[in-house]
């Protein structure tokens, strides 16, 4: 007995990495260009206003603490408890798959959450000077791709309450887990650069 | 409460919502296992103008947010009304044209002969 891919000629047979695997590369790909040309903008501001290159005056500098740090380990965790769900999958643990996801989305929620309070306190807006349009367009810009990660994240959550992964078929938690590591490294790279790139 | 608290209060309500709403959507469409599997072959979409439409009601949107007169709070309305039209009709128009093709696909009324 055949099955339904032995009848498909060779070329069309899966193979390789799976396709939406190929997909979030791609599309990973493309952020990192995106990416590239903030941080190309924040260099060129940064150069352009060479000795005034801070928050304005009547706002405290950039501090680590008491949020910025914080919240930068909750990311970080984050990776670790995405990647614990990943390695679960694998080995066919569903419900530790689950368990972890759920973790790892509720540390993202807290870097959101973090990062608007963040704001809050910064003493600063976004037209207060090209500082204060790089910060937040950077800041910005990486929050929303953490929510697009969290919106990711909740997906699989609901599916895998479903059931619907396995060993054999997780491909949506390999993919989602390769996003959710980007975003963590460009956070990495963004806070180098704002708070210890004086 | 002043007004920048409470509209970053606004904020992580929304993105609450948002994920409530992505998760009850979700758990209500069920496993991919019962959704409509592609036709067998090659399809390829049908060459179209509305990526380059799209493309220039960004363009025109960008604009708009870009140059504003100091009078203008959010963007030029002369660029952005337009640039934003064109954008939205663009998604529209392109997922009504997948649709389409799904159904012309699905009727088999493409060249699925062997050697293409």
């Amino acid at each position: 007995m055949h099955s339904a891919d032995d009848a498909l000629p060779l070329s069309h047979r899966e193979a390789g990495l799976p396709t939406p695997l190929v997909g979030m590369l791609l599309f990973i790909a493309s952020e990192v260009m995106f990416f590239g040309g903030l941080f190309a903008t924040y260099f060129n501001a940064r150069a352009i206003h060479v000795g005034e290159w801070r928050p304005p005056s009547s706002a405290p500098e950039l501090e680590i603490l008491p949020i910025a740090l914080p919240i930068t380990i909750v990311l970080l965790a984050s990776s670790f408890t995405m990647q614990f769900g990943v390695w679960a999958i694998r080995r066919g643990d569903q419900r530790a798959m689950r368990n972890w996801t759920l973790l790892t989305l509720v540390l993202g929620v807290a870097f959101l959450l973090g990062q608007v309070y963040d704001y809050t306190q910064l003493g600063f807006g976004i037209s207060d000077g090209a500082f204060g349009t790089v910060f937040y367009t950077l800041t910005g810009f990486h929050g929303a791709h953490v929510f697009g990660g969290a919106v990711g994240l909740t997906i699989l959550v609901a599916r895998a309450r479903q059931g619907q992964f396995s060993r054999q078929n997780h491909v949506a938690v390999e993919a989602i887990s390769i996003y959710w590591h980007f975003v963590d490294v460009v956070w990495i790279a963004l806070f180098s650069t704002l708070y210890f790139l004086r | 409460m002043n007004d920048t608290a409470f509209g970053y209060l606004l904020l992580a309500i929304g993105i609450g919502s948002v994920l409530s709403i992505v998760y009850a959507v979700t758990s209500h469409i069920g496993s991919p296992t019962t959704r409509p599997r592609p036709p067998r072959g090659v399809h390829l979409p049908n060459p179209s103008a509305l990526p380059v439409i799209m493309a220039a009601g960004g363009a025109l949107l960008g604009i708009g947010l870009a140059f504003r007169a100091d009078d203008q709070p959010v963007a030029n309305p002369f660029f952005a009304v337009p640039g934003l039209i064109v954008f939205l009709y663009a998604i529209v128009a392109w997922v009504r044209a997948a649709g389409r093709e799904w159904d012309e696909t699905e009727r088999g009324s493409h060249d699925d002969s062997p050697g293409h």
